[in-house]
């Protein structure tokens, strides 16, 4: 028997060889053993129940064909940072185990918490989503801003994107499954040997509570082999996406309201209220489960209110906040898609209506605001941050972008706005360029950038070869800089470039 | 929010004097500590914990588990498990939020019961009042071989478990697996979509902890 400290190695079933030092009382959860590497770079994880045939050769598929088709082509190192993906597969008799990189030194607390002894521990993501945990037992320098929370959705949004495009489906997603660091604004998709694979059966596992589809809550009190149950698949790892985003970007649950389905049982309650009766809390047209602000008093425990209550009032932080796109989608995953699995958006749209809502948040003016930045809303008057109400004082411009259409140009509906700090790249200037993990080195270069001085806005170009004033029909060669007024239409780089119209608001 | 109530009943009879009540105390700091860091419990578990020796006492209200401080606890006198088992009762009339149409209750509270002897008093009107109500997953634990295990079966016929002895080492895993379990409860809660089934969300106990 091996004591505390002793290395053992294994060998995998491809025949290489792996260390792990063994300790009593190993990392566990509620399937695995979990060991460490001696120099601590990956992990040994041990099945606590044998697996059968049918297992070995899901994780099978997932170490080989799977791993090798999303990490092996060109840019495949990207997803490492977004995946901890197993790499191998480990048989001792009738122990199974795999072989998982290590866990990013960024994923564990530098601080963690000024009142609880949590430094070094996992930033697992549900120490985020609930903002008592945010902005009360978290220490201030663990949190992030607004900003951080968007940039982490959408690395999620786009770890779902690629398995899905390979077939595969997380089948638990949630905050326990998701590490995330908003300092440096990544995150990573964990418990990988989950996976869903075509053609293999499934893991015993129906999900975490607050991110489990309505359909099979509806259907779990079925058996397995009911052909109406519901089991987890690609579109409900697309709920639990939207829980996972509406619940980083507004730390709330979107179906957690107010509406008691029975009053006599909270279980029952609750798989009511998250399955087949699931209402989202911001329903516009059925509002039987949306709560006010003396609801949230009569419901949390007092001393949490000061960091509940912001969040939790809807009429002041609605999810209209977070702009048109994704509005747009939280009503078809929450209203439209809730029962109707298959109208959900899917991850690629997640990623898009994040990436387009970024370019439209603007910096809070207030130095003091705990968020920093908000989502410039073009149906107010007068901008300002929905979190501190601080005004946003200075003209801001707003490019509309627009495609190149024969002669003539269209516009994209995308907007970008301009603050000190904007800047402008490939996947705004040119149509083919989408702004995601296969962009090159060069196309991360930013074409473009703004400055505010003595009250007017430049944009002054730094690489574009084509950018030019359509108007005048002046070229602006790289280096010099054009002054943003009302009306002003730029094409950004060469001839089929996209064009911008800049309108200035809040002169 | 749902709150999950926990309560901790603790026997502080005279036999429990030493190490026994020792380790229990050193288990329960153990088990705020590593509650305190699951972000899950955090959240929702409460705890309160009462003793039984010669009276019954809630020793610690329904606390949140930021906010929960270690009583001093010291045994000696006999054991009135009867009135332990009204007390926490009717600190879960008091304490305990039912749901209402305007607010949403507390979960249904797990209870933990410790014992290491026989009782003194009557102990079946506390049974029947403890019985009349719906619990959570409840267990009782006969800690060494003085306990009357055929009458904890009578209180939590779930789940009763058997520690060898009472000392450091095997109270100490018993506080082990009592975390994990208020740990699994409190992450899966509703997950079987039934009221009863609680008991299998536990985890398995380590091998300290017989289950009776
Ligand atoms: N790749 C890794 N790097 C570092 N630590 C890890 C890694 N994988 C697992 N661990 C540690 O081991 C513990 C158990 O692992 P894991 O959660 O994967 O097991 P599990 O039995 O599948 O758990 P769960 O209950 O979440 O299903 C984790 O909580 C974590 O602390």
């Amino acid at each position: 028997m091996a004591k505390n400290g002793d290395k053992v190695t294994v060998r995998s079933v491809s025949g290489k060889t792996y260390e792990y030092i063994w300790k009593d009382t190993p990392s566990s959860g509620a399937m695995k053993d979990v060991y460490f590497s001696p120099d601590k770079s990956y992990v040994v994880a041990f099945f606590k129940d044998p697996q059968d045939a049918n297992a070995i050769d899901r994780l099978q598929n997932l170490v080989g064909t799977y791993r090798q088709g999303i990490f092996g082509g060109p840019g495949g190192d990207y997803w490492k940072k977004i995946y901890c993906w197993p790499t191998d597969i480990v048989r001792e008799g009738n122990k199974v185990a795999i072989i998982v990189p290590a866990y990013h030194k960024e994923f564990f607390f530098t601080y963690g918490s000024k009142t609880l002894d949590i430094k070094s521990g996992e930033k697992e993501g549900k120490w985020f989503t609930n903002p008592w945990h945010r902005y009360c037992n978290l220490d201030a320098r663990e949190v992030g801003d607004w900003h951080s929370y968007f940039d982490i959705c959408l690395l999620l949004a786009r770890g779902v994107r690629r398995m899905h495009m390979a077939g595969l489906a997380h089948s638990d997603l949630s905050y326990k499954n998701v590490l995330v660091d908003p300092v440096s604004h990544s995150a990573a998709i964990i418990d990988i040997d989950g996976l869903v694979v075509p053609g293999k059966y499934p893991l015993d596992v129906t999900g975490t509570p607050d991110f489990i589809a309505p359909e099979v809550y509806a259907t779990m009190h079925l058996p397995k082999s009911d052909p109406n149950r519901k089991l987890p698949n690609g579109n409900t790892d697309l709920h639990a996406l939207a829980v996972l985003i509406y619940m980083y970007l507004l730390c709330r649950h979107p179906l957690e309201g107010k509406k008691i389905w029975d009053v006599e049982d909270e279980q029952h309650d609750k798989t009511l209220a998250f399955g087949e009766k699931a209402v989202f809390i911001e329903d516009p047209t059925n509002k039987i489960n949306r709560y006010n602000v003396d609801w949230v008093r009569n419901n949390q425990p007092k001393s949490r209110l000061p960091y509940m209550l912001p969040w939790m009032d809807l009429d002041k932080l609605p999810y209209t906040i977070l702009g048109p796109y994704l509005k747009d989608l939280f009503d078809r995953a929450f209203i439209q898609g809730l029962h109707n699995p298959s109208m959900r958006p899917k991850a690629f749209e997640w990623e898009d209506g994040l990436i387009q809502t970024m370019d439209l948040m603007i910096p809070c003016q207030n130095p003091n605001c705990k968020q920093k930045w908000f989502v410039f809303d073009n149906s107010a008057s007068n901008p300002k941050c929905p979190f501190c109400g601080t005004p946003y004082k200075i003209p801001l411009p707003v490019l509309n972008l627009y495609n190149k259409a024969n002669t003539s140009y269209k516009p994209t509906g995308m907007r970008v706005m301009v603050y000190n700090g904007t800047r402008l790249y490939q996947w705004h200037a040119n149509p083919r360029v989408a702004r995601n993990e296969k962009l090159t080195g060069e196309q991360k270069k930013s074409l473009a950038c703004f400055q505010f001085h003595q009250g007017k806005w430049y944009l002054r170009n730094e690489r574009a070869k084509g950018m030019t004033d359509l108007q005048t029909k002046q070229s602006i060669p790289a280096g010099s800089i054009v002054e943003l007024k009302d009306g002003v239409q730029i094409r950004l780089d060469d001839e089929n470039s996209r064009m911008i119209y800049v309108q200035m608001v809040n002169k | 929010m749902r709150r999950l109530p926990v309560y901790l009943l603790v026997d502080v009879s005279g036999s429990m004097h030493g190490e026994p009540i020792e380790s229990v105390k050193n288990g329960l700091q153990l088990l705020v500590a590593a509650l305190r860091k699951d972000p899950q419990a955090l959240e929702t578990a409460y705890l309160s914990v009462i003793t039984f020796g010669s009276s019954a006492q809630q020793i610690v209200p329904l606390t949140e588990l930021s906010a929960f401080n270690m009583p001093e606890i010291s045994a000696g006198g006999c054991t009135v498990l009867g009135e332990a088992l009204q007390l926490v009762c009717k600190c879960r009339e008091n304490e305990v939020t039912k749901t209402t149409a305007e607010q949403k209750g507390d979960w249904r509270p797990m209870v933990f019961i410790l014992t290491d002897g026989v009782p003194t008093d009557d102990p079946q009107p506390g049974i029947d009042k403890f019985r009349s109500m719906k619990w959570g997953a409840s267990v009782s634990c006969a800690a060494g071989p003085g306990a009357d295990k055929a009458l904890l079966d009578k209180i939590t016929p779930e789940c009763v478990v058997e520690l060898a002895s009472a000392d450091q080492s095997t109270l100490s895993a018993f506080f082990k697996w009592v975390t994990a379990s208020i740990v699994s409860t409190s992450k899966s809660i509703n997950e079987s979509g039934t009221s009863t089934g609680s008991m299998d969300q536990l985890p398995p106990p380590p091998p300290e902890v017989q289950i009776v």
